[in-house]
């Protein structure tokens, strides 16, 4: 046998080798495609049956992965997840943590067939998650304390009648600012989202580069108290006009609230888009010491938000991952997210007086329910054109 | 007289022993053939398909529609993307004219300043002026948050705009760290030589910590009130109320860090061009009579030129497309197209149909760049 092989040969060899990779690897993609769609059909009939009664106890074991925001682990925020740790499966199912950046990279991240057990996005993205058949609805048996969570709070996350959602933490987006040197006189002397048109402060303020958020503050300025959620074409239109005014002024559309806090707090801005635990830092950071600096209140309501548990419609273990979920649903883990990272929580029963620096309490107005409803605060809620505000954003920030 | 000798018959172990050679030739290439295969055919294969929805990616109905999948071919998305009109901008006048007849003109420009030199009568002239026109449209002296500029290719098409603002980012970018990278690599060539490798290694130095901590340093040394502000205002040249603002979240920032970034990488090529040069052509040369200058140009330009030309390209590709330096740094007018390409994957657009034309758009770029330059890649200089 001549084994013997010559340029021609192993060219040859390599070529049809690579041919059979990139084949087998097509073909790999079919098939598992195929069985995906399977599942996604056997997942799209549990979903069109009411949710139904798990038995955490018939399930196997083995770790449930929880894809959450960083610092939501049960090392940084053990208060979380220790009723379900220390309880019945906390040792035959672990929990293991994986980070998330944001709701959009989350989506495409599970929409690209990575298989979380808990998901933790927030509650304007729910439609998206169910509509895509990623998540499936909750077992209510398994979460005592759902009742405290307000219907405002937990509305948005019900899809065709059936809840999907598990509320967790609230809060607000808003800018904060130094009072010491943002004056409203130009917009009429009162808080107002106009600030961000004032060129007397060009270069100073900073906006998240959400760009459904670009376009609702857009939509707040013309409209004044109106919810931003709900907007036309048009309205978008005009909202995009108004964000590209707002961009004239701006520094920077960060991408982590870190960032626009170190650059608070270094001196590069005078206002900046934040939630509440961002402005917390920059208002008990040493280099503010002095400094009057606020957290805006405008007369168009602030926007706001609500994140939590969602359970992945692919998971073998959806009685012990909802048992998990509800440990994040006490009144005692609702407290100690006030305290450890200033956020209200979904669930309100008998919080505020487990809340151990009433402080928090009173500059976040936690215990004033006017507070978080319209129109001094506008809730995030699933946008039916969502891609028309993605779009407008887009433009916005790449003009 | 010896008669001429017939070629000498090669013996069977000979023979063996070639193609030996060519299998452990080979060998060594063949890992890297299937990585190639895996992790760029493969994936190019998928966004090309994606790019002309022939066909669908998404196991359901549901997924499909979320990642804004078609379900058959359509020139809407290329048209979205290429169908729009570009404005030439040069001090007092706007012209209008079609991209494509702009790509047209460019196609002919790299043409030109590639194969010019083949031209009998004015063939240096002809690769210059070609060489100067691509170049003049993206070249920009960043002063403060803009951009100054002979002149500027714009469009309505919001894409293609951001692309533009991206080349010339890109490309101001290269020809700065070349610049910078040429005295570096020629001292490192020419005035060291028990330390040069020394020198060499201070001068990579900054890739043994993380791009992102480098970034970061930046935004210490550029803020209003960091290392350069601070400075200015110690001596009084800059008002304690009034900091220089462009130092940060500007196209400046990004094109000073992108510089920054890529200088110590691309000493190395520059600075092996220079290590083969035979200082006795240049002596030989100056003997002769030739000036300094017609000696770097005649003598030491035609053989550099490969690393320059490779110096570029290696700053250039990967600038076109950035992502992370103008997210940290770039502030509100520093966006480029690899920002808006991410948006479509995992920013919130859901268009993965249309980041694959994006993708696709911006890698036909870079290979007709690449093409076009490999000619420059060969020892020589190529048209030089």
């Amino acid at each position: 046998m001549n084994d013997k092989m010559t340029r021609k040969g192993f060219v040859a060899l390599t070529g049809a080798t690579s041919l059979a990779a990139f084949l087998a690897a097509c073909g790999g993609s079919s098939s598992s495609s195929s069985s995906s769609a399977g599942g996604d059909t056997a997942a799209a009939g549990s979903s069109a049956a009411a949710a139904p009664a798990l038995d955490p106890a018939t399930e196997a074991g083995g770790p449930i992965e929880v894809f959450t925001w960083a610092g939501y682990d049960n090392k940084d925020a053990p208060w979380m997840w220790d009723q379900y740790e220390t309880g019945a499966y906390g040792k035959d199912s672990p929990l293991k943590f994986t980070f998330l950046e944001d709701d959009q990279q989350a989506l495409a991240k599970v929409a690209s067939g990575y298989n979380p057990d808990i998901i933790h996005p927030c509650i304007a993205y729910t439609q998206q998650w169910a509509a895509a058949e990623l998540i499936q609805p909750l077992d209510m048996s398994l979460l005592p304390d759902y009742a405290g969570i307000p219907e405002a709070i937990s509305a948005g996350g019900i899809v065709d009648g059936k809840q999907y959602f598990l509320p967790f933490d609230v809060g607000f987006s808003c800018l904060t600012y130094d009072a010491d040197v943002i004056d409203f006189e130009k917009v009429g002397g009162e808080e107002s989202w106009e600030i961000l048109l004032d060129d007397r402060f060009k270069g100073r303020m900073a906006l998240f580069s959400d760009d459904a958020a670009i376009i609702k503050i857009g939509f707040l300025i013309n409209n004044g108290a109106k919810d931003p959620n709900v907007q036309t074409t048009e309205d978008i239109a005009a909202s995009k006009e108004t964000a590209l005014k707002v961009k004239a002024n701006l520094r920077n559309y960060w991408t982590s609230q870190t960032d626009t806090v170190n650059d608070f707090v270094n001196g590069n801005l005078d206002a900046t888009y934040t939630w509440p635990d961002g402005y917390w830092k920059i208002k008990n950071n040493p280099k503010m010491k002095g400094r009057n600096i606020k957290y805006m209140q405008p007369t168009q309501g602030r926007l706001a938000w609500t994140c939590g548990m969602v359970l992945n419609s692919k998971t073998a273990q959806p009685g012990r991952a909802t048992m998990a979920m509800a440990s994040t649903n006490r009144p005692s883990a609702g407290a100690a997210l006030t305290d450890n990272f200033q956020y209200a929580s979904g669930q309100q029963a008998g919080v505020s007086e487990l809340i151990k620096d009433k402080a928090l309490v009173t500059a976040f107005q936690i215990d004033d329910p006017a507070a978080w409803s319209p129109p001094l605060a506008w809730f995030e809620a699933p946008l039916p054109n969502y891609k028309e505000f993605v779009a407008a954003g887009e433009e916005v920030k790449s003009a | 007289m010896a008669a001429a000798e017939p070629p000498l018959k090669r013996s069977r172990r000979e023979t063996r022993n070639d193609g030996g050679s060519a299998l452990s030739t080979y060998g060594l290439l063949a890992p890297t053939l299937l990585v190639l295969a895996a992790f760029f055919l493969l994936p190019l294969y998928y966004i090309f398909m994606f790019s002309v929805a022939l066909r669908r990616f998404s196991p359901t109905e549901a997924l499909a529609s979320l990642n804004g999948e078609l379900s058959g071919f359509t020139g809407e998305l290329w048209s979205k993307l290429l169908g729009v009109g570009v404005t030439v901008k040069v001090p007092g006048l706007d012209v209008d004219v079609p991209l494509l007849l702009v790509a047209i003109v460019f196609v002919v420009l790299l043409v030109l300043a590639v194969t010019g030199s083949k031209l009998k009568d004015y063939g240096s002239w002809v690769v210059g002026v070609a060489f100067a026109l691509l170049l003049v449209p993206f070249l920009t002296f960043p002063a403060g948050n803009n951009l100054v500029r002979v002149m500027e290719l714009t469009s309505d098409g919001q894409y293609v705009r951001l692309f533009f603002k991206s080349v010339t980012m890109a490309m101001t970018s290269s020809v700065a760290a070349v610049l910078i990278a040429i005295p570096v690599a020629y001292f490192l060539a020419f005035c060291v030589e028990r330390s040069k490798y020394t020198w060499l290694l201070i001068v990579i130095a900054p890739f043994l910590t993380s791009y992102l901590l480098r970034v970061f340093a930046w935004k210490v040394i550029l803020g209003d009130q960091g290392l350069i502000n601070s400075g200015l205002m110690a001596i009084g040249l800059v008002d304690q109320e009034n900091p220089l603002t462009f130092l940060i979240y500007s196209q400046f920032t990004v094109i000073v860090v992108l510089t920054y970034a890529w200088v110590p990488f691309i000493c190395l090529p520059i600075f092996l061009s220079f290590q083969t040069i035979d200082r006795r052509l240049l002596e030989a040369a100056m003997d002769l009579g030739a000036t300094r200058m017609q000696a770097f140009r005649k003598i030491s330009l035609p053989i550099i030129a490969p690393g320059i030309v490779a110096a570029f390209l290696f700053v250039f590709i990967p600038s076109i497309g950035e992502y992370i330096t103008p997210t940290l740094v770039g502030g509100v007018n520093g966006t480029m197209y690899g920002q808006s390409l991410a948006t479509q994957f995992v920013g919130g657009a859901f268009n993965w149909q249309f980041g694959s034309v994006m993708a696709l758009f911006l890698l036909g770029v870079v290979l007709l760049l690449t093409f076009a330059t490999s000619r420059f890649l060969r020892a020589g200089g190529g048209g030089i």
